[in-house]
C-alpha cells in the first residue's frame, strides 16, 4: 500500500504540474487583473481527499517548487503570490474537509480553497506593493472564484468516480 | 443545472450566496459612498507609486494636449513605460522580464476606482479625485 500510495502521490504531482503549465497558457487577465482557473488545485484537492492533509501538503508544495522552476519564477514575486494564495487556500480546503465534511460536499470545500487563495494572494502583493488600491479587485477576484471553485470540485468529484474503490479515500 | 443541484449540500448553497452578497456589496460600495458624497469639482489627478514608495500626481486635466505624457520608471525587474493621454493612463510597457504583464493587460484606466497594480515591479497607478495633503509634484 506504501508504494501504490508514493506512486499515486508522484503522479498527481505530475498532473498538478501540466495543469499548473496549461493554466498560464488560458489568458483570463483580460477580464481581471490577475484571474485564473485555478486547475492545478484539482490535484491537491485530490490527494487531501483520498490521502489526508500531508499528502496533500506534498502535492501543493511539490507542484509550486517545480512549476517555478520550470516556467523560471522561482524565489521571484510571482512565486510567492501562488506559494502564499496556494498554502491559504490548502489550509482552509483542509480545515473544512476535517471538521465541517458532513455539512460541504467537495464542492463547497473547492469554493472555499478558491476564495481563500484569492484572499492569500492579494494580501501578500498588499505588503509588496502597499497599496490598498489594489482591495479593489478582490471582490471581482472572489465572484469569478465562484464559477472555477464550483468547476474544479465537480472534476474532483467526476475523477474519483473512475478511481477504483482500494484508493477512492475517506467516504464524503 | 438540476444535476448540479445533486451534488450541492443545503451548506453549500449557504456558502455559494455568502460569497455573492459579499462580493456583490463590496462592488456596489464604492459607487454607493462616491454617489453620497458627489465631488465632481475636485480635480482628478493621477497617482503614481513606484519602488521608493514615493508617490507622485499629476492633474488628469493635463493629459489632454496633442502628445501624450510618457513616464519611465526604473523597478526592480526593469523599466515600465507609463503613457497618459484625454483622460486616461495605461501601463504601454512592462519589462521583458515579467512573466505575466498583468498591469500591461489592464488596459486603460479613466476614473476613480480601478487601478494599474505590477507587482513584480512595485509599481502602482491609480486616479482619485481630491484635494489630499500632498504637495504636488510634476514631473
Amino acid at each position: 500500500m506504501r508504494t501504490r500510495k508514493i506512486v499515486i502521490i508522484a503522479l498527481l504531482v505530475g498532473l498538478g504540474l501540466v495543469l499548473h503549465l496549461v493554466e498560464n497558457m488560458i489568458p483570463l487577465s483580460f477580464l481581471i487583473p490577475g484571474a485564473k482557473l485555478g486547475l492545478a488545485n484539482i490535484a491537491n484537492l485530490l490527494g487531501l481527499i483520498l490521502f489526508g492533509f500531508t499528502a496533500g501538503l506534498q502535492i501543493l508544495l511539490l507542484r509550486i517548487f517545480l512549476g517555478s522552476i520550470l516556467a523560471g519564477t522561482f524565489m521571484t514575486i510571482n512565486f510567492y503570490l501562488s506559494l502564499s494564495g496556494g498554502l491559504l487556500g490548502y489550509i482552509v480546503m483542509s480545515i473544512f474537509f476535517y471538521y465541517l465534511r458532513n455539512k460541504f460536499s467537495i464542492i463547497g470545500i473547492s469554493l472555499s480553497g478558491a476564495v481563500f487563495h484569492n484572499i492569500g494572494q492579494i494580501f501578500t502583493a498588499y505588503l509588496i506593493i502597499s497599496n490598498d488600491a489594489i482591495f479593489y479587485y478582490l471582490p471581482y477576484l472572489i465572484l469569478l472564484a465562484l464559477p472555477t471553485g464550483i468547476g474544479i470540485g465537480l472534476v474532483v468529484i467526476f475523477t474519483r468516480n473512475y478511481l477504483p474503490r482500494e484508493i477512492k479515500g475517506i467516504d464524503i | 443545472m438540476e444535476k448540479l443541484n445533486k451534488y450541492l449540500t443545503l451548506y453549500d448553497k449557504i456558502l455559494i450566496i455568502l460569497i455573492v452578497v459579499f462580493s456583490v456589496g463590496m462592488i456596489a460600495y464604492p459607487f454607493v459612498t462616491a454617489y453620497f458624497n458627489q465631488s465632481e469639482d475636485q480635480e482628478a489627478y493621477i497617482y503614481i507609486k513606484d519602488k521608493t514608495k514615493d508617490i507622485n500626481r499629476i492633474p488628469l486635466s493635463d493629459t489632454y494636449k496633442e502628445d501624450p505624457i510618457i513616464i519611465e520608471l526604473e523597478g526592480p525587474l526593469g523599466i515600465s513605460v507609463i503613457e497618459a493621454h484625454n483622460g486616461r493612463v495605461r501601463l504601454k510597457e512592462a519589462p521583458e522580464e515579467d512573466p505575466s504583464k498583468i498591469c500591461e493587460k489592464t488596459g486603460w484606466i479613466s476614473k476613480p476606482g480601478p487601478s494599474i497594480i505590477c507587482v513584480p515591479n512595485k509599481i502602482s497607478i491609480w486616479i482619485e479625485r481630491s484635494n489630499s495633503e500632498l504637495d504636488a509634484i510634476s514631473w
